[in-house]
């Protein structure tokens, strides 16, 4: 028996798993339906998968939500789980899902999995037979994962930086990578049985005017450290910024930095593939202009040639939207899909050498880190400022990197903190600032920025 | 007599001595544990029960670490609680200290004064900004004490008067960096220094240089040493507890993330003392906290014993009271009692137990007790796996780690 | 002149936090970010410990309440903190709540500013104000 094994038994003996019956298990992988993995749907599908958000705490209305999604023409349904579920505390998500259950009141934010259990979540699953994918938040994601890919679902969101970063205050990064690690081995280990499982990175992270130069080298890590253990289909992923040509140059640069490092690895063989998500930041009240930003989302995803996009409502300033709200948004993109044909591919080529010039200079800072392993090597750079992610509430983050949007509404660096950007670069990006202003105004000007939609 | 590539390792603790030979040859691998006898030095004590083992090896081939000594006394002088009294217990615990007590500055007036000389007395507070922290107050209450060595990693500004005032002083930078983060490196190096320098001052520790030509550590570092390699090397799943009770002080070495703390350190495990917690030197406090404890009768009941027990001595009751220290230690940790952390218990997988305690209960004795803490004062059905190292292969693994790392240096 | 700040109790409304340490940082003081989830006890030793002359809580999600009640009791513990310009900001109540009565209430407490649902940039004029009428 491997170590991992032994460790796997020791993680699903928790009293909140009822009997996890490993060899079934493996026997249900290895069986399952095509149809439920994203990375098939990837490798045969020609148009860009649809998939909404949404979570509700019980069975019940969580499979009539997904009764909506599918009626909409759904491609791939979203698992979002309760913040209980992500803290590892079981024992609330079990007491709230049972007042859920009583009382007809949603006490929690999203589906409890590990206490309605893998055996219960699969028949849901397999009933739609649509590839499902699960979104969390979770540092320690070892038994959500295991009950996941049990229950079928095999696109699994997340990972050590982008998970902890934007949520957690103290979780000890270090540990947070050696419980990825755990994962993206399970994950390997499953891939081999039938069609890959895909993980997935949270690009989003703050979705508060976070630099596409630290979004995309956060992509490419948490891309890094999966691969290295051995996972075969990853998706990149980040949000719209607020600048369609931003947007576009980021796509570029991604795609074709994700393919370059992976094969500088040895992992060529991967399959990569990039997911969009429509605007994450602080939406406009006015749900006809939500609709818009929604729309102009779905055109930037089509011209960064997104494998995938994720989906936002109209509802999004007013709350945790409606299934009607979600089924709704659904169908509104395949519309808009349908239609955008034939677009040109264009870039800017000058912002697309800058923007790759900073990624690969702070890649190369933190490959140069003494560490021994690649996950040491990136807590090294968290640790010591050169990678900074705007807006997080970590206490390892720096938070001494400043952005702005400028007159284009492109996100631009004017304080670069310790994030090894070049000086031409740095110099280029604070031309297209005007940071004549006095200090305050500057502030408020970033304050403006953060709601630029709104 | 090395084609094996034999070694022999040799831990000497307060209590206990254990000699194991390791060896790449398996069937030459064995382990022996003997009850010190306090009336004879260490080295003659050793010679005596296993002279014939000893003598079979070349003195580059013998590995010792001593926790024999009891480890330095610490007295901590900061000016908060969450910070630079946080910060310096930390980084003490953190290098191999057992005894630590604070002082909160502002109280200073009416601080007990220790009796009993101090090893290293530690002064610490502020941002560098901040001066003036520090006044007359804190040197008449120096100059009432015994210490041995003193150390400021307070604010900078301070430094030069309190340098003037106690010539002694070893400044060393900052525990506590402009955004109120722990900066941990120069002070963990003096006081690990500082311990090593301890053990090998010791006459009795001296003498083991006679046989053995390799630097002597201290047990905790070796400890920590392993701990990172403890999960890769065994069945034991992070975040995990490992427990060391001995026969004078509890050690508890714990994954970060058990805790919420803001503190970012270099290690994934911290370490924690329970000073006056074991079974035989520390007999009478540990069953002075046994009596304080409000579960202790109903455990006593489960266990099928009265509190006579108490008074015997056999080997049930030092059964018994093992038991006991495993239940202290696990309320002292948890939210039931406050202590300078908190674990957060229920999220553990694994308990590991090394020290005396391997050689006393058995596992279901363990298993039994850690239940029954999980039950009555968790109200929990979580059962972390318990994992004795009864043949002390985690000291095993940091020593030989050790010896790789003096190799490769 | 020096200030800490942070996010009092659960709250992690990060974005408010990051963007009143820019503002003051913008306004020429010394900034001590403590950041989110921030206890009521590590607010007064980061004040001891920086020297700092303003403590500037911020609550979000109206959990400033319960935290407050517990400020004189616990800043009589301390000494040394009795020249500190105490403020609060934020949605200082949970549902709604006139100002008038919210801020005798706050300042009943110990604070010497209140500032519910008050602009940002308002805020810190007020405690400009508040400081330069105290030096003089």
């Amino acid at each position: 028996m491997s170590l991992l094994q032994e460790e796997r038994e020791i993680i699903l003996g928790n009293e909140y798993v009822e009997n996890f019956d490993f060899a079934e298990v493996e026997d249900f992988v290895k069986n399952a339906s095509k149809e439920l993995f994203i990375s098939h749907h990837f490798k045969h599908s020609n148009k860009m998968l649809v998939q909404p958000r949404g979570g509700f705490p019980t069975y019940k209305k969580q499979f009539a939500l997904n009764e909506f999604f599918v009626k909409a023409n759904v491609d791939v349904l979203p698992l979002t789980i309760d913040s209980n579920t992500r803290l590892n505390d079981y024992r609330s998500a079990a007491r709230m899902l049972r007042l859920s259950e009583e009382n007809d009141v949603d006490m929690l934010n999203g589906y409890p999995l590990v206490n309605h259990g893998y055996r219960t979540t699969r028949k849901m699953v397999t009933h739609f037979n649509k590839p499902v994918s699960l979104r969390h938040g979770t540092p320690d994601a070892r038994l959500l994962i295991e009950q996941a890919i049990a229950s079928g679902i095999f696109d699994i969101e997340g990972g050590p930086i982008t998970y902890l970063l934007p949520y957690s205050k103290n979780f000890p990064l270090d540990k947070a990578f050696l419980y990825w690690k755990y994962v993206e081995r399970v994950c390997a280990n499953y891939s081999q049985l039938n069609e890959p499982i895909n993980r997935e990175s949270f690009g989003p992270l703050t979705a508060t005017l976070v630099p596409p130069a630290i979004t995309i080298v956060i992509q490419l890590l948490e891309m890094l450290l999966s691969l290295e253990e051995g996972v075969k289909s990853f998706s990149v992923s980040f949000a719209q910024q607020g600048s369609m040509m931003q947007d576009i140059v980021t796509g570029h640069v991604l795609k074709k930095l994700a393919r370059h490092y992976a094969e500088d690895i040895g992992c060529g063989d991967a399959s990569i593939h990039l997911v969009y998500h429509q605007w994450m930041g602080a939406f406009p009240t006015n749900p006809n202009y939500a609709e818009q930003l929604i729309s102009i989302a779905t055109v930037v995803a089509s011209m960064v040639g997104a494998d995938k996009i994720i989906t936002k409502t109209n509802q999004e300033a007013a709350g945790i939207p409606t299934k009607e709200a979600n089924a709704e948004t659904v169908a509104n993109t395949q519309y808009s899909l349908r239609i955008l044909n034939g677009l040109p591919n264009i870039t800017d080529e000058q912002e697309e050498e800058i923007l790759t010039e900073e990624v690969m200079a702070i890649m190369q800072a933190v490959f140069n880190d003494p560490a021994d392993t690649l996950w040491r090597k990136v807590f090294n750079c968290i640790k010591s400022g050169i990678i900074d992610v705007p807006f997080s509430p970590h206490i390892i983050n720096h938070n001494q990197m400043i952005t702005i949007r400028d007159e284009q509404k492109n996100i631009r660096i004017i304080k670069r903190g310790k994030v090894p950007i070049p000086d031409h670069c740095f110099a280029y990006e604070k031309a297209q600032c005007d940071l004549s202003k006095d200090t305050t105004s500057i502030v408020n000007d970033i304050i403006h920025d953060i709601g630029i939609m709104q | 007599m090395n084609s094996h590539n034999d070694k022999l390792l040799i831990d000497v603790g307060s209590t206990y001595v254990k000699v194991c030979v390791e060896s790449n040859a398996p069937e030459r691998c064995h382990l022996e544990q003997h009850f010190r006898n306090f009336n004879q030095s260490i080295l003659d004590d050793l010679m005596h029960k296993c002279g014939h083992t000893i003598s079979a090896f070349a003195k580059d081939d013998v590995y010792i670490c001593s926790s024999a000594n009891g480890g330095l006394s610490t007295l901590i002088i900061g000016l908060t609680h969450t910070f630079s009294l946080k910060y310096a217990t930390n980084i003490a615990f953190n290098s191999g200290i057992n005894i630590i007590d604070t002082i909160l500055y502002q109280d200073i007036a009416s601080a007990t004064v220790p009796s009993d000389l101090i090893d290293v007395v530690i002064i610490a507070g502020g941002i560098n900004s901040k001066g003036n922290a520090f006044a007359d107050d804190l040197y008449h209450y120096l100059q009432n004490i015994n210490y041995s060595n003193i150390v400021y990693v307070g604010n900078e500004q301070d430094a030069k008067v309190a340098k003037a005032q106690l010539p002694e002083l070893v400044v060393l930078p900052n525990i506590i960096d402009n955004r109120l983060h722990i900066v941990e490196e120069e002070l963990k190096a003096y006081l690990t220094n500082l311990y090593q320098q301890d053990i090998m001052g010791k006459e009795d520790i001296k003498d083991l240089y006679q046989i053995s030509s390799n630097q002597i550590f201290s047990t905790p570092y070796i400890v920590n040493q392993t701990l990172p390699l403890i999960d890769a090397s065994y069945s034991v799943v992070n975040p995990f507890i490992l427990l060391d009770i001995g026969g004078a002080t509890t050690d508890i070495h714990y994954s970060k993330d058990l805790v919420d703390e803001n503190m970012v350190t270099n290690n994934e495990f911290d370490r924690l003392v329970f000073k006056k917690l074991g079974v035989y030197k520390s007999r009478e406090s540990l069953i002075f906290a046994a009596q304080g404890n409000e579960f202790v009768y109903e455990l006593l009941m489960h266990l099928n014993v009265t509190e006579n027990i108490f008074h015997e001595q056999s080997d049930k009751a030092t059964r018994i009271l093992m038991q006991l220290a495993i239940f202290l230690v696990l309320c002292k940790m948890s939210h039931y009692r406050q202590t300078y952390i908190n674990l957060k218990l229920s999220a553990v997988n694994s308990i590991v137990l090394t020290g005396g305690v391997t050689k006393v209960l058995k596992q279901e004795e363990a298993e039994d007790i850690i239940s029954f803490f999980y039950t009555k004062i968790l109200t929990s059905q979580h059962r972390p796996v318990t994992i004795m190292d009864t043949d002390y292969a985690i000291w095993t693994l940091g020593s030989r780690a050790q010896d790789a790392n003096h190799r490769a240096k | 002149m020096k200030v800490v700040t942070g996010v009092i109790g659960n709250d992690i409304h990060v974005v408010a936090n990051r963007l009143i340490d820019l503002s003051l940082k913008a306004r020429g003081y010394e900034v001590f970010n403590l950041g989110v989830n921030t206890y009521l006890e590590e607010f007064f030793d980061a004040v001891i410990e920086t020297d700092a002359d303003i403590l500037l809580i911020s609550s979000l999600n109206g959990e400033a309440e319960g935290w407050s009640r517990e400020v004189k009791a616990l800043k009589a513990e301390y000494k040394g903190l009795d020249n500190l310009i105490m403020m609060i900001g934020g949605n200082l109540t949970v549902g709604t709540g006139k100002a008038e009565d919210i801020i005798p209430k706050y300042k009943n407490y110990g604070f010497d500013l209140v500032c519910h649902q008050v602009d940002l940039n308002t805020g810190l004029d007020m405690l400009a104000e508040f400081v330069k009428e105290k030096s003089a």
